[in-house]
């Protein structure tokens, strides 16, 4: 993928089918690393298929035999000189603390490094595709931070839909803004 | 051409060829794997420089006739069996990109 915001918005589709609650997408940067956390609340998976999903010979679609969203994410973090892992807990194994954590760490001045791209368009499209879904993003840069919680947003806003324009608007606006405080994105 | 004829040309070498009889239609070159996912069509050969597995999964999807990968680039045993099993055609040419699809030009 050409931006690692394509990466973020296929793993995170993982989680939506998961039948996630709670999903997390936290990017943790300094001036040499990014760090992409996506973390569920999901059904999980047992500790075979976790080690099957980074073969991109297995999916959960039934259409075709490759899946390749786990695949490209690992190939994108490793091939800067980075790191990439998978951790989950299947529903069987406890029904409580079930779900799924991907995380993969980039050096950005690697040359293969692939650009974050347009990371605000992914969050509002990942709200407005699962609006039930509690969404918690928090991109931090030093001191700098853009964040946005759908579940904190639930409570302000009652009624009012989490997918309508103005509140999906509303969510760009404002994390535009507190991008435009990171003076080297 | 299928790619058996293609894997005796000179410049050729053929790293894996499970399924020789495939005829070969057209060309596509990218290392941007999931933008070739997208693009390159059933029955092209794909030229490359990628070499990890994720290649034989994206050639699958694509249907591609054969990879060959250019500038010498070889590949993994593991990748070769997975090649294999897959029925994955995986050439090798040792000339960069532009040359090698060069004298496809001049074969197909």
């Amino acid at each position: 993928m050409k931006e690692l915001s394509l990466n973020i918005l296929d793993i995170a589709q993982n989680s939506i089918k998961a039948g996630a609650a709670h999903i997390d997408v936290l990017l943790d940067e300094t001036a040499e690393t990014l760090c992409l956390t996506i973390r569920d609340d999901g059904c999980g998976m047992t500790a075979e298929v976790v080690r099957s999903v980074t073969d991109p010979f297995y999916t959960t679609r039934t259409t075709r035999s490759v899946g390749m969203g786990i695949p490209l994410l690992k190939l994108a973090a490793e091939q800067t000189g980075g790191t990439f892992s998978i951790e989950s807990v299947s529903e069987q194994d406890d029904p409580v603390r079930h779900g799924t954590c991907v995380q993969a760490l980039f050096n950005k001045n690697h040359l293969d490094f692939t650009p974050l791209g347009d990371v605000v368009s992914t969050v509002c499209t990942l709200i407005q595709g699962a609006p039930s879904v509690d969404w918690h993003f928090c991109h931090t840069y030093g001191e700098h931070s853009a964040a946005v919680d759908t579940a904190e947003m639930r409570q302000v806003l009652g009624d009012v839909p989490l997918d309508s324009f103005e509140v999906l608007d509303w969510i760009r606006q404002s994390l535009l803004e507190e991008y435009a405080g990171f003076d080297t994105q | 051409m299928t790619v058996e004829q293609l894997a005796q040309c000179d410049g050729m070498c053929a790293l894996a060829c499970p399924a020789p009889e495939r005829e070969i239609c057209g060309v596509y070159i990218g290392d941007l794997l999931s933008w070739v996912m997208g693009r390159a069509e059933a029955d092209n050969v794909w030229i490359t420089i990628m070499s990890n597995v994720n290649i034989i999964a994206v050639a699958a999807l694509a249907d591609t006739a054969c990879i060959i990968l250019a500038e010498g680039v070889t590949l993994e045993p593991s990748v070769l069996e997975t090649a294999m099993a897959k029925e994955i055609n995986v050439l090798q040419s040792a000339k960069p990109i532009y040359e090698t699809a060069l004298l496809l030009h001049e074969l197909c």
